[in-house]
């Protein structure tokens, strides 16, 4: 050890065990310091200052959504509490954890994600793995909307029995953990079932027996709902019917869920209001179980990734046979060889699918509220399917929106290639409006199944929006594409960049599409013409699709213009 | 005069406050094996960037084949291939379907596109490797096939940037013998690498560049007489190499590092 003195040797930190030794805290800081110089260097750019910008807005409306149904919340707890209806409070902590896990599963690809892998090349211990990855998440949506919500029962209920509180901290905090480590044991192990062949067939084949379902039990459902249409009396004494048919399944359900983190955080607050202490504890300890558990689901998966596990996978034998034998599509030139690239990759990516996949799967959760709620006086059950379709939209929409952030150092050959980037722009916006359709029309079928066959009038005029919506779309999404691209990780559904800038304006456009389509509704509902709305959307996809042409054609000076930005962006080291 | 493969006057490139190359002027004749050297932030692939497109100069022009080059001049891009700094694959294609896009991007038809793609993938030993997606392959493996890509609609300038890196000794050997070919065979290629001895075997031409500035420019031999002539023992200028050349030229030679860093094992 020629040269390397003793004190020297002894200035290096031990790896300890634990994910509080001296060389985690020196992480931990160096971790923190690098993030902080990260944001303060992204502030140089205009880019940088608008990013964070756009971030602040994000968390100010997520913030005030959560603080609104905080406050909903609290105020049906502290009534419950007080009417001691213990038996309807559950309800609410299974909303917040519905809340709770259901927000990243509809924000994944907007929100950004922490990529752990770098972090293997250094010292780091696995429990100072685990703890990272589980600290830097609380920063994401999910855990805002679900932190307000349960502070919201918090308040209420201890407003209604201040001697309660500090059974509901404890109780709530550990549902809080539950949910933190839910959310992502769910997403790990996504990206796991998704990233290998075998098991996202299996998960394929239950999606696709779970819609076989769905038709089966239509006719079902829609024969009750014809019933109960005929007159109020017969609704009445339907509905008695069915709660007396419910009743045992939901006094079952009742009784299975006291044993799940939401019933447990209700039984450990009822035993304490009935000075239960032992019963309080036992249930409180029953859902450190489950946080114990839910924690060991997820260090399984974070230890596979501490070994370096690659998710990677090779396209089968069958399909590299296939792909040597010609091309997919017939075409030499350009627009069919970026095409079959769009193509080829989408169906590489899970991130991508995902990005797709799952707006499409709220459907369900979208089309079934609609259902359930149908009832109300000035329900919009008539446009249920254009809110439907829209909403699965929100997927293609974020691919047209960022159609160059799968590139990554492959943008350096479009702009070496003798191809301009208007035609390459052009294959994309082909390849996404296909992808767009056929979102449209799986979404389109989903809320049928559930909601039952649409007016006729009411199709019509959705198909007509969407000729609208599609090249208005596209584009908005060519612009912004050239002017604020970022970065896709094709691999990892749980290593995403993401942009909160990039997902506000998104947002933002389709809330104005979307608006545009409300009002025009509106007023031809309001004149009792719902027909007008085609011609209306008809003359306005004439318009959008005289920008899309004209984005279309400055594409290539634009892109050009800013071909150094785009490459440093996208083909900068991950 | 027959007109330069490649000819630039004054270019230059500025990053806010930074100049990273400065009044750069060479011209690289056709047929010529051309070396680009410099130590590391000299501006080679800033330079390689202006000259191929991907980067707008901020003064100066670039000229390709005797035609002004610019990032829309999209039949001069048809004459030229790049192995850029990144090498610029799609990760999520197989190295067929990666070299068939680029085919295509470049206009060839299906038929040819279809021969060469089995060709390169055949010269690169990259045949067998028809499963695997681009991004798993290794840095070597990815490094031929942008070559592959670079070359596949046969480019009469190719543009290289640091092409052996990662790659074994046996395909190293095998590109260069390509190269040499197509130099043979009346194409221009302009080079640039850390590697001197490559250098020295395949080029006939050397450019150096330092801090942004071109501070020599010639055959290998002019760049050794010119060297020697700075040196106490000139009549040793034959059994200089383009190591020493280089440090002599950049400033390095004979310099000791200012602090050993004695906490090294």
């Amino acid at each position: 050890m020629a040269g390397v003195g003793a004190a020297e040797v002894a200035a290096l930190a031990r790896p300890g065990a634990g994910p509080l030794s001296r060389l985690a805290r020196a992480q931990y800081a160096a971790l923190a310091a690098m993030r902080w110089q990260l944001l303060t260097h992204g502030l140089r750019s205009a880019e940088g200052m608008f990013e964070l910008g756009a971030r602040g807005i994000s968390c100010l409306l997520y913030a005030l959504l959560g603080v609104g149904l905080g406050a909903g919340l609290g105020v049906i707890a502290h009534s419950l509490v007080l009417e001691r209806n213990w038996q309807l409070l559950p309800v609410l902590f299974w909303l917040v954890c519905f809340l709770w896990q259901l927000v990243p599963v509809a924000l994944a690809s907007f929100q950004q994600q922490f990529d752990m892998s770098g972090l293997l090349r250094f010292p780091v211990s696995f429990s100072a793995f685990c703890l990272l990855y589980v600290v830097f998440g609380l920063g994401d949506i999910s855990t805002l909307i679900g932190v307000l919500c349960s502070l919201g029962i918090l308040t209420g209920v201890s407003v209604a029995r201040p001697d309660l509180s500090a059974w509901v901290v404890a109780g709530l905090a550990g549902l809080a953990a539950v949910n933190i480590l839910l959310v992502r044991v769910i997403l790990v192990w996504m990206d796991r079932w998704l990233a290998r062949r075998r098991t996202r067939e299996i998960l394929s084949a239950l999606f696709v027996m779970f819609l076989l379902s769905l038709q089966l039990l239509n006719p079902a459902l829609h024969e009750s709902r014809a019933n109960g249409e005929r007159n109020s009396e017969a609704r009445a004494a339907a509905r008695r019917t069915m709660a007396e048919e419910m009743k045992p399944l939901l006094n079952g359900v009742s009784a299975v869920q006291q044993w799940l983190p939401p019933g447990l955080a209700v039984v450990e607050m009822e035993a304490a209001a009935e000075h239960r202490p032992a019963r309080a504890l036992a249930a409180l300890g029953a859902l450190g179980l489950y946080v114990l558990a839910t924690g060991a689901l997820l260090a399984v998966r974070l230890r596979a990734e501490y070994r370096g596990e690659s998710l990677g996978e090779v396209p089968s034998q069958k399909e590299a046979e296939k792909e040597s034998g010609g091309w997919l599509l017939n075409g030499a030139g350009p627009v069919a060889a970026v095409m079959e690239k769009e193509l080829h990759t989408l169906m590489r990516s899970m991130p991508l699918l995902y990005m797709i996949g799952a707006p499409v799967f709220m459907v369900i959760v979208l089309g079934s509220l609609f259902r359930s709620s149908a009832s109300l006086p000035g329900h919009p059950y008539l446009l249920s399917l254009p809110l439907c379709v829209a909403y699965a939209l929100l997927g293609p929409a974020q691919m047209i929106y960022n159609n160059l952030g799968a590139e990554g150092t492959g943008i350096q050959m479009l702009f070496l290639s003798p191809t301009p980037i208007e035609t390459v722009l052009l294959a994309k916006n082909l390849f996404h409006a296909l992808v767009y359709g056929v979102t449209a029309l799986a979404a389109g079928i989903l809320a049928t199944l559930i909601l039952g066959r649409p007016n006729g009038v009411v199709l019509a005029a959705t198909v007509a929006w969407l000729l609208f919506a599609l090249p208005a779309n596209l584009a908005v999404g060519n612009a912004f594409s050239l002017a604020m691209p970022h970065r896709l990780n094709l691999g990892r559904l749980t290593r995403q960049r993401g942009s909160a800038a990039s997902a506000l304006l998104t947002m933002f456009i389709q809330t104005t599409l979307l608006g545009v389509a409300a009002a025009v509704f509106a007023l031809c509902l309001y004149f009792g013409r719902l027909w007008m709305a085609v011609p209306v959307f008809l003359v306005l996809a004439g318009a959008a699709v005289f920008a899309w042409l004209r984005v279309l054609h400055n594409s290539d000076g634009v892109g050009n213009g800013r071909r150094d930005l785009l490459m440093t962006t996208l083909a900068k080291a991950e | 005069m027959e007109t330069a493969a490649i000819e630039t006057h004054g270019l230059t490139r500025r990053f806010g406050a930074l100049t990273a190359v400065e009044d750069v002027t060479l011209r690289v004749a056709r047929g010529q094996f051309f070396g680009f050297l410099g130590p590391n932030g000299a501006g080679k692939s800033t330079t390689i960037k202006m000259l191929t497109g991907l980067l707008e100069p901020s003064a100066g022009t670039v000229e390709i084949l005797g035609q002004p080059f610019w990032a829309g001049a999209l039949e001069l891009k048809r004459q030229i291939g790049v192995v850029p700094e990144g090498m610029a694959l799609a990760g999520r294609l197989t190295a067929r379907e990666y070299l068939r896009f680029v085919g295509r991007m470049y206009g060839l038809d299906r038929e040819t596109t279809n021969r060469r793609t089995d060709e390169l993938l055949e010269f690169m030993q990259l045949a067998g490797e028809t499963r695997k997606l681009v991004t798993d392959f290794s840095h070597g493996m990815q490094k031929k096939l942008a070559l592959a890509a670079a070359v596949i609609h046969g480019p009469r300038v190719l543009f290289l940037d640091e092409p052996f890196e990662g790659v074994d000794a046996i395909a190293a050997g095998m590109l260069k013998t390509m190269l040499q070919g197509m130099i043979q065979r009346g194409a221009t290629i302009f080079l640039t690498t850390h590697v001197l001895e490559i250098v020295e075997r395949l080029c006939s031409h050397v450019a150096i560049i330092h801090q942004g500035r071109l501070v020599a420019n010639g055959s290998l031999e002019e760049l050794r007489a010119g060297v020697a002539s700075s040196l106490p023992g000139a009549e040793s200028s034959q059994r200089l190499t383009l190591e020493e050349i280089f440090l002599s030229i950049v400033g390095a030679g004979g310099q000791e590092p200012a602090q050993e860093l004695s906490w090294l094992a």
